[in-house]
């Protein structure tokens, strides 16, 4: 399986690291355990484009958000979770 | 193919690690550190320069800035003149920096590397930071048939012996 | 012998000697094994799996199921290789497998007479009870009596490598299919990897008698193989095979290298991953079987295999053939043994018909073959549809009941095959993103309608993918007719027909497994074990499947077929693992003074990928408790060094960093003085501790973090998902610096005093650096740090140079009179100490269980801050760490053992914690612990039972506080 890294291009699943679900937020400081709870612990199991956490450890060290479709593994597409400064566009 | 392959080590090397501040761009940095006018650092995996500073684009406003014959002070100068725009770390003992040159090189480093070498994919002044035997590498293409291949240098004795296995199967 | 005149394409020049169970015979170069075995007229190659049938060849390829060999002797010993795909080499040595005493004398054949116990199932049905029995008595006598080759049991000896590649087109096959695509796509100017199984590309047709282009099939494909290799744009892999595709486009293969035998220095087996954007299965068909009474004796043979034997290696198989076939392709291989000599007694086709002109004069029977008779085959019984048997002499059956496209690989990404009435046998349906099938592998068997439709489907891809070039125009040739008939089983045989030859697995098996209710293809061989063998049943699943529609009442399209799975082939475990073996199983990372402690006679540890000096013996020292004894005496009394430059060290820069590390850290760091150095402690968002170091500030928006050597990368991860993902608007950039500093720790009363010799230039008095006081300042005139540092208790400085300089300040600092100590002395010091370490932070404890609960800050957020706060992890009666002592202090306490009360029986009931590190302490004189025990804190004074059930006997403790030495920390601070 390979990953389109932003920055680096095309590569080789091995070089990332998985976390998982991108969409759940931190709460904000002083948050009510529940909302906390949810963060750590409650995850969808979505059949299809899931968008993911992904951190190019073996390259540009970049943690990615990654589209994937659980059904087929198909990749179309991954971008910098951070926001660029201006004249790096990749 | 099949020209050969020599494979040196580059000592004596200053190396700073160079992370762009909030909202400030290549062009800056480059124009900063004194590259050729209207050079900025390499905004994609491409380094950019010479012997006395080169710009190695290792990610998204990271650098590894590269000086051959650094004086005692060159890297603490680099850091200082980047105040406010990048921060900066001598990273100068990090690495062990083998240069592998001759018509087998590449494709000895395709052995090793799961990334595409070949041209127009990979050329002269492109970089690649992956993976070579487990181990992780930053590949860099001088010129035709030369490539600098940098690793962390607890790593380098593994590293060279992949290099040395590797290399005799060619 | 049976080695024809002329024809062929062996070279009759070279001849070459081989052994076949020790005896000595000749073949020439571009025999395979298996054909040179049948030109000396070796037809038993041999013993079946379950019932140690004599078998013979059965086909020329890839997909044999019977003429497994073991090839070498000694460590180079490869077992359970298929004689049809082993090319012949001067010097080869073979034998054959799963017979004792010998092949042709096997006393184990009584198996085939005892067969009932060996039907479907036989392992669920027979072995169940009692249990004990299986171990000690079944599986022995079944792993004696059914087996494959055996291992040799010794190291390796050949090398195995890997490369990588990318393309625009990656064929898979080179027979006429993908030949003619690779042609088409090369001279298009896309970049073509060509990958061929065979010993030379050509597949079929350096074994037909077609002629392409007005040359011969064999000529024309040896020609197209030297234009591919000519054009730079285009790669040919012989030799390898693609086992297993990938999601992303990846592509898997094995390349065989050396004919057969690798050349000195070289690898045998070279492993190729491949992206390409679009891939072409060439990889054409595979003939399959009849199942007839003895369709498994040697002399019956693939009709594909009998021609490829003939025209391919000039060899007859025979003498005197039946041909039994329900294909077209069957009257061909008819007229290629006519051709090469042999006497073809009768062509027996179900269908009905004439004989084709150009074979007047041959005999046609409508009917079937039932049964052959004899050991090996003496002659066929036919029956025909009047009901009549009639007994043909013969000493070769081919056998052709149709072609299975190869498309195994097509499936490999879960997609299902769809059934084809017109080639009775399954097609690709879907298609793994990227790929296409062409040639036979599609269904299209006509050779010149394949050539055709191979070039189109490559033309329209090189055009599709912006190549630049002209693909030119296909080769032509003639379409031979390609029919067939449903002939799947013959019915009434008297004699065992077997469906799976590898597995040993018969026609009643399949029905038995039917009626037992196991309906479904993926359960009926799962219960009979067809095409569970090493050739995963390539000749004869489908006709397994066949069986089992028929006595279910369904169409083959019905029952389907099996999910088909990566490998495709087997694959050689060595391969994969490539010059990763041995030593180089992992790469080793040294610590800056590896040489110099290497130099001075170290034993090392591994610490992950670490190799840390553990410790540094001295000549007279008679065990390593002395050695670590007298290098913690020695640092506690006068002054050691010890390497810790493989803890992480991570430089935290930028306007916010310290923002950030008050949200990393549960206490805070952005009101740290510059010059000073703190604890710190950080939390998992699930509220457990991930990790513990100090951290030194150098300037306000400079910090330089310390990790363990664990946990190196994962804190530089962490650190990483914070500023980019959880607070991307915090100005701050972090980069790894382990590898830039090479870290000594100088600990012990003297050390001041060394030091002060060493580095004339620092103040090293408390006023000028205080305890948790960092300076920068120059050695030799190289950068370098000094931390007032202590992991020991002792007075202690952490000093660091640029690697590059480590193993000069060790001979330093050695010089001046240190004594080295290593990592199992490190560890006894800390625990000494009551420091937790990676033992204590396992990932289940919480900062308030390391006794760190006071340092949470309340008035900030940090990571892990809520979750740390529920009511099961702030349980008063949580384990929580303790010191223990026992109270015999001659007595050991033991790391992993279990903490009961007095008295208590030895329940996990009455489990209260454990112990997770222990050791002898030199400077107290007798062993102590550090534990997790629940309510531990308020339990000092008290007793409990050290419970240790696996190592040896209980031991009574004492808890005390963690800290044994120096509690106070007036040592550290003097």
């Amino acid at each position: 399986m390979r990953i389109p890294c932003p920055y680096c291009g095309s590569r080789d699943i091995g070089e990332f690291v998985y976390r998982g679900d991108a969409s759940p937020v931190r709460p904000a400081a002083d948050g009510a355990e529940a909302a906390m709870f949810a963060y750590v612990y409650l995850r969808d199991n979505p059949m299809g484009r899931h968008e993911e956490h992904w951190y190019h450890t073996q390259g540009c060290r970049n943690w990615l958000v990654v589209t994937r479709d659980t059904l087929t593994h198909e990749i179309p597409s991954a971008r910098l979770a951070a926001p660029l400064n201006a004249g790096d566009a990749v | 193919m099949g020209d050969g392959l020599e494979i040196s080590e580059v000592t004596g090397l200053g190396l700073v690690a160079v992370m762009a501040r909030k909202g400030v761009g290549a062009e800056a940095i480059g124009q900063r550190l004194g590259l050729a006018p209207g050079l900025a650092a390499p905004a994609t995996p491409h380094w950019v320069g010479d012997g006395a500073l080169a710009l190695i684009g290792t990610g998204p406003g990271s650098w590894l800035a590269r000086s051959e014959a650094p004086t005692a002070e060159w890297a603490e100068t680099v850091i200082e003149r980047l105040a406010g725009l990048a921060s900066a770390t001598d990273v100068s003992a990090s690495y062990r920096v083998f240069r592998l040159s001759g018509g087998d090189a590449a494709r000895l480093l395709q052995r090793g590397a799961f990334v595409d070498l070949a041209t127009p994919a990979f050329a002269p002044g492109s970089v690649a930071v992956t993976v070579i035997a487990h181990i992780g590498v930053i590949i860099r293409q001088i010129d035709e048939t030369s490539f600098d291949v940098s690793v962390f240098r607890s790593l380098g004795e593994s590293f060279h012996h992949w290099l040395t296995t590797a290399a005799a199967t060619l | 012998m049976s080695r024809l005149a002329s024809g062929g394409l062996i070279d009759r020049t070279r001849r070459l000697r081989f052994t076949w169970d020790g005896k000595a015979l000749e073949g020439y170069h571009g025999d395979t094994l298996a054909s040179a075995l049948l030109a000396n007229d070796v037809r038993l190659v041999a013993r079946s799996f379950k019932y140690h049938r004599p078998r013979g060849i059965l086909t020329a390829g890839a997909e044999e199921p019977n003429a497994l060999v073991t090839l070498g002797s000694g460590a180079h010993a490869d077992p359970n290789t298929p004689a049809t795909t082993v090319p012949l080499t001067d010097g080869l040595v073979a034998t054959s497998q799963n017979r004792w005493p010998s092949l042709r004398h096997d006393v184990m054949a009584v198996n085939q007479f005892a067969s009932p116990i060996f039907v479907a199932g036989f392992y669920y049905k027979t072995f169940m009870w009692p249990k004990k029995a299986w171990e000690k008595l079944y599986e022995p006598l079944i792993r004696r009596a059914a087996g494959l080759g055996a291992l040799s049991g010794l190291p390796d000896p050949d090398s195995y490598d890997r490369e990588h590649a990318f393309c625009d087109l990656l064929v898979i096959g080179g027979g006429p299919a993908g030949l003619s695509a690779a042609l088409a796509a090369g001279r298009a100017g896309l970049r073509v990897i060509l990958a061929d199984d065979g010993l030379e590309p050509g597949g079929w047709l350096l074994s037909c008698r077609d002629t392409i282009a007005g040359q011969t099939a064999s000529n024309w494909a040896r020609i197209a193989v030297a234009e591919l290799g000519i054009m730079a744009n285009v790669r040919v892999l012989p030799h390898t095979t693609i086992f297993g595709i990938y999601d992303g486009c990846e592509y898997a293969g094995v390349q065989h290298l050396g004919a057969g035998q690798p050349e000195p220095g070289q690898p045998r087996q070279r492993l190729w991953k491949i992206i390409a954007s679009r891939a072409l299965l060439a990889t054409g068909a595979m003939e399959r079987p009849i199942i007839f009474g003895g369709n498994d004796r040697p002399g019956v043979m693939m009709a594909s295999a009998a021609s490829s034997y003939v025209n391919h290696f000039a060899v007859a198989p025979g003498r005197r053939a039946v041909v039994f076939t329900a294909t077209d392709s069957g009257w061909q291989t008819a007229r290629d043994l006519i051709g090469a000599g042999v006497e073809v007694a009768a062509v027996v086709d179900p269908r009905g018909g004439g004989v084709p002109v150009d074979m007047a004069g041959i005999r046609r029977v409508r009917g079937l073959v039932r049964d052959v008779r004899g050991s090996a085959v003496r002659g066929a019984d036919i029956a025909t549809p009047d009901g009549k048997v009639e007994r043909i002499d013969c000493d070769l059956v081919a056998m052709s009941g149709g072609w299975n496209p190869a498309i195994g690989l097509a499936a490999h990404l879960g997609q299902k095959p769809v059934w084809s009435e017109a080639i009775q046998s399954f097609l690709p349906g879907a298609l793994p993103p990227g790929l296409a099938a062409i040639g036979a592998a599609s269904g299209q068997f006509a050779l010149g309608a394949i050539l055709a439709q191979a070039h189109g489907a490559a033309a329209a891809l090189a055009e599709t993918l912006g190549a630049g070039g002209h693909a030119g125009e296909p080769s032509v040739a003639e379409d031979e007719a390609c029919g067939v008939a449903p002939c799947w089983h013959v019915a009434g045989a008297r004699t065992k027909a077997f469906v799976d030859f590898q597995h040993d697995v018969t026609d009643a098996d399949v029905a038995l497994a039917a009626r037992e209710g196991y309906v479904s293809v993926e359960h009926m061989k799962r219960y009979t074990t067809l095409g569970m063998a090493t050739d995963q049943g390539r000749t004869g699943q489908l006709n397994g499947h066949a069986l089992l529609a028929a006595a279910t009442g369904k169409t083959v399209a019905e029952a389907g077929t099996i999910r088909a799975r990566p490998p495709a082939q087997p694959v050689a475990i060595g391969v994969l693992a490539g010059h990763h073996r041995d030593e180089a199983f992992r790469p080793a990372r040294l610590a800056p003074s590896h040489g110099w402690a290497t130099a001075l006679g170290a034993s090392f540890t591994d610490a992950g990928q670490w190799k840390r000096a553990q410790w540094y013996a001295q000549p007279h020292e008679s065990d390593w408790l002395e050695t670590v004894n007298r290098e913690v005496l020695a640092t506690r009394n006068a002054v050691g060094f010890c390497d810790v430059s493989t803890l992480g060290k991570i430089d935290v820069l930028g306007p916010d960093a310290g923002a950030l590390l008050d949200r990393l850290y549960i206490n805070t760091f952005s009101t740290l003085a510059v010059g000073k150095a703190r604890y710190g402690v950080m939390l998992r968002e699930d509220g457990m501790v991930m990790d513990d170091g100090t951290t030194t500030r150098f300037a306000e928006d400079n910090f330089f973090l310390t990790t363990t050597t664990a946990n190196a990368a994962r804190v530089l991860q962490h650190i990483d998902f914070a500023r980019s993902v959880l607070w991307p608007d915090l100005d701050v950039q972090a980069t790894s610096t382990t590898e830039h500093w090479a870290t000594f720790s100088v600990a012990g009363p003297q050390s001041r005093a060394l030091l002060a010799d060493l580095l004339p230039e620092i103040d090293l008095s408390n006023a000028a650096l205080p305890y948790m006081g960092a300076r920068r300042f120059r050695w030799n005139g190289i950068s370098a740090r000094i931390y007032r540092l202590s992991f020991s208790g002792e007075l202690a400085y952490e000093i660091s140079v640029p690697a590059d300089h480590g193993p000069a300040l060790a001979q330093a600092l050695h010089e001046a009179g240190a004594t080295p100590y290593g990592t199992e002395a490190l560890g006894v010091m800390r625990i000494e100490k009551g420091h937790p370490a990676g033992n204590e932070l396992n990932g289940q404890t919480t900062a308030a269980d390391l006794g760190f609960g006071r340092m949470m800050a309340k008035k900030k957020d940090f990571i892990g801050k809520v979750m740390a706060q529920r009511p099961g992890l702030t349980d008063p009666a949580r384990p929580a760490l303790v010191g223990l002592k026992p109270v015999d202090r001659a007595q050991r306490i033991r790391a992993g053992a279990h903490l009961l009360p007095v008295g208590a029986k030895p329940v996990a009931a009455n489990d209260q914690g454990h112990v997770t590190s222990a050791c002898f302490s030199p400077t107290l004189g007798h062993a102590i612990a550090l534990g997790l025990l629940a309510h531990g804190p308020s339990r000092h004074g008290e007793q409990v039972v050290v419970h240790d059930p696996v190592r040896g006997a209980d031991v009574l403790a004492e808890v005390c506080d963690p800290v044994f030495v120096d509690p106070e920390g007036v040592r550290l601070r003097g």
